[in-house]
């Protein structure tokens, strides 16, 4: 859009030029034309004026002589004048041509003053004297005549020159009045055609906003360039991830739902769950029964264990606890959950053939605002899927980081076990996705939860080298306001 | 429209070309005094103007007094037209400036000098390179053009040389004597054939001869004067001596000057020297020979 804004004022700054380079051009050269006519006419009139002069001084020689004459001072004054309007002509022509005439023209005027002045000057006798007035009278005559004759070719000359020029200006007078009728209207076209090309792509954006905005979630923008292309794509992208937010809220709303009635269920189903485990246990306590029987019972109340842990897991999940805060210590917190996860479990460590516990805690990690309980439930859900990842034994290190620019805990638990298979790496922490017989899924989506509780967040990825890493970023919190406003 | 786009355009041309054409630059205010020169015709009268006119301008300028050209001809009495014009001064041959000095009282201040270092000038005889005329004899019946009766050149000259090859009267030796009334019309008429002898001032001769290669060509001298004074400037007797000094300082001075230099250089002559009445010596010396009264010379009509 910015190299059509550039184009277009490009265009329009080159229309301008043009225009007006145009209309100066055209009264320059209407000036000209007009400044060459009224030379011919300087000219035309210039050679009236020759003429005048000299038929002024043939007058005065026609009467010299006679008691009428005029002096000889007026007669040279004439002829002076007479001589100072053929110089003049030299200041307008230069064409060699013409000046060649001119030339020829200035001689003959010398000539013919040359005789005036042997008229004036002559002392002899009347025969003489009439015939020396006579001859300059016939050079008089044939200069009047040379005079006559230019200007009567320069009159034609000058009637067919002022044509031409009347025409020519007629025709740049029609041309300025259509650049000033036009030139308006081609400018408003093209600010109206360079408006629309920048309002069109505004309104389409415009109007999708409104209908994303009156739910139609589904509305594309298409066929804009450039900048308001790229917007259209940054538009289309946020309409999508609207899209899939919304779903997500959806299916999360269904999820509560479903979760508050499965919570509600479980909650029904417990207490029978418990009557029946104890009505089971009794049974296979007072009545006499059989191996296979016994057996049978075993497994009753060994199911409805499951059900309950399951009851429980889910209630947990559904209705998370809120979380107990205070100052803690994350290695503290890890240690312990180290210590107890080592006891509990020891025996099935040995059974797997022993797991190398490798910590590596970073001494100036701050304390941080936590609840210790639902972290230690964290941290040992995530030691016992690493214990259940390394059937054959294996390291688990654990890892504490304090990023001081993030002012945030990192914690990183990682295994040298089978890893997590591609396929559902990036639903792991999603509820009841799990890869045991016996899992319920939710040991994960609560972890989530958890540290979702303390504003942090987890991941899981697995090492090139092989087993997993799950990596969990905790915020520092360092007082009750904190949290507070975390919640 | 066309028509009024033509009268506009015209009118406005007249007003602003015309007008810059011909106006002339503002002049500084006229002088209250005013000297009316003379100038005695040596060639076209036009062109005699036209030189003399930049040094007037010149004149003018230098000593506050405007010097106004008036052309003083020869035709009748020269003495007399000097009276009639009321002149101040003129410009004068060496014959005319002894007679106006001897019946005026004219003074001469100045006389310039061309740029060969010559401040003086001799009278030429000649004819057609093509006529039989190479002696006094060969011109009996023949016709003769001289310039006027107060001339050195166009009368004295060939009044003495007749007289000295014994012509004891030009009148009835030639078939037509005529004044041209300026030196270059004599040189002008032989050329054309009106006169078979003309006389004139070698400088005009030679002037003439560099601009007409005809004259060269066709014409052949045959005789001259001795060098008398070139046209000196002379003023009259009741002009004021401040007048005088201050119009021949000017003069004097002008080849000093840039401007005057220009003035000189397009008048013809190097500078303008002094001048004095020993100059004129030859010319007195040819009056006495012809019996010449200067102070009592009678032109025809006076005759």
């Amino acid at each position: 859009m910015k190299k059509k804004i550039l184009i277009g004022l490009g265009i329009l700054s080159l229309l301008f030029m043009v225009i007006g380079a145009y209309v100066i051009v055209t009264v320059e050269r209407a000036t000209s034309r007009l400044d060459q006519l009224v030379k011919l006419h300087q000219v035309e009139i210039l050679r009236e004026h020759l003429l005048l002069q000299i038929k002024r001084v043939q007058s005065d020689l026609a009467w010299s002589g006679t008691r009428y004459a005029s002096g000889v001072d007026t007669i040279v004054s004439h002829g002076i004048q007479m001589g100072k309007v053929v110089d003049r002509c030299f200041l307008c022509h230069h064409s060699p041509q013409v000046t060649e005439g001119l030339v020829d023209l200035k001689s003959q005027t010398g000539r013919y003053e040359d005789f005036l002045s042997h008229v004036l000057t002559l002392d002899a006798n009347r025969a003489r004297r009439e015939a020396e007035k006579d001859e300059a009278v016939r050079r008089g005559q044939e200069l009047i005549a040379k005079v006559n004759g230019i200007i009567a070719l320069t009159s034609r000359n000058l009637e067919s020159s002022s044509q031409a020029v009347f025409r020519q200006i007629a025709i740049t007078k029609t041309m300025l009045f259509l650049l000033i009728a036009m030139g308006p209207l081609i400018l408003m076209t093209l600010g109206f055609l360079f408006i629309r090309e920048l309002t069109r792509p505004m309104n389409t954006l415009l109007t999708a906003t409104r209908r994303l905005k009156g739910g139609a979630l589904d509305h594309r923008v298409e066929g804009l360039k450039d900048e308001f292309g790229e917007l259209a794509t940054s538009f289309n992208e946020m309409a999508g991830s609207l899209t899939e937010q919304m779903q997500k809220m959806r299916r999360t709303e269904q999820m509560v739902v479903v979760g508050e009635l499965a919570a509600g269920l479980g909650h029904e189903v417990k207490n029978p769950l418990a009557g029946i485990k104890a009505a089971v246990n009794l049974l296979s306590e007072e009545l006499t029964l059989t191996k296979e029987d016994r057996d049978l019972f075993s497994r009753i109340v060994e199911q409805v264990g499951r059900l309950e842990a399951l009851m429980k897991g889910f209630l947990n999940f559904a209705k998370p606890p809120k979380p107990q805060w205070e100052r803690v210590s994350i290695n503290e917190v890890l240690e312990t959950t180290i210590d107890f996860f080592l006891v509990s479990h020891r025996s099935s460590f040995q059974a797997f053939g022993g797991i190398d516990i490798r910590k590596n805690m970073d001494e100036g990690l701050p304390r941080t605002m936590a609840d210790p309980m639902q972290l230690q439930q964290v941290f040992l859900n995530l030691f016992l899927n690493a214990g259940d990842a390394m059937p054959n034994g294996g390291a688990l290190a654990v890892r504490t980081l304090y990023d001081a620019s993030a002012d945030s805990i990192r914690i990183d638990i990682k295994d040298t076990g089978t890893g997590i298979d591609p396929e559902i790496l990036g639903r792991i922490f999603s509820p009841f996705l799990t890869t045991k017989s016996k899992g319920t899924g939710l040991g994960l989506a609560i972890c989530r939860q958890m540290i979702g509780q303390h504003g942090g967040s987890i991941g899981a990825e697995n090492d090139p080298a092989g087993g997993a890493l799950i990596r969990i970023i905790l915020p520092v919190k360092r007082g009750e306001e904190e949290v507070q406003a975390a919640w | 429209m066309r028509k009024s786009l033509l009268a506009f355009s015209l009118s406005a041309a007249l007003v602003v070309g015309c007008i810059q054409q011909e106006t002339p630059a503002p002049r500084q205010p006229l002088p209250e005094k005013t000297l009316l020169i003379g100038l005695t015709p040596e060639h076209n009268i036009f062109k005699q103007v036209r030189r003399y006119e930049p040094l007037a301008d010149y004149l003018s300028k230098k000593t506050g007094i405007r010097v106004t050209l008036k052309v003083l001809t020869y035709r009748g009495n020269v003495i007399d037209n000097f009276r009639f014009l009321k002149l101040d001064g003129a410009f004068f041959g060496s014959f005319g400036y002894s007679l106006a000095h001897a019946k005026l009282g004219v003074v001469a201040l100045a006389r310039p000098e061309v740029p060969d270092g010559i401040s003086s000038y001799h009278g030429v005889l000649f004819v057609r390179k093509d006529s039989e005329i190479r002696t006094v004899r060969q011109m009996k019946g023949k016709r003769l053009a001289l310039v006027a009766r107060a001339t050195t050149a166009g009368y004295l000259f060939p009044s003495i040389y007749l007289k000295r090859a014994g012509v004891r009267n030009p009148e009835t030796f030639f078939k037509e004597i005529y004044f041209a009334g300026a030196h270059e019309g004599t040189i002008d008429d032989v050329l054309d054939r009106k006169a078979d002898v003309g006389v004139s001032k070698n400088t005009v001769y030679n002037r003439f001869a560099a601009e007409n290669p005809r004259i060269g060509r066709e014409l052949v001298i045959l005789g001259k004067s001795e060098d008398v004074p070139e046209n000196a400037l002379a003023l009259r007797r009741g002009v004021e001596d401040p007048v005088k000094r201050k119009l021949g300082d000017a003069l004097i001075a002008m080849h000093a000057d840039p401007e005057g230099a220009k003035v000189l250089k397009a008048f013809g002559a190097r500078r303008f020297i002094g001048t004095t009445e020993a100059d004129y010596m030859p010319v007195m010396t040819y009056a006495r020979e012809l019996g010449i009264d200067l102070a009592d010379f009678k032109f025809p009509a006076e005759e």
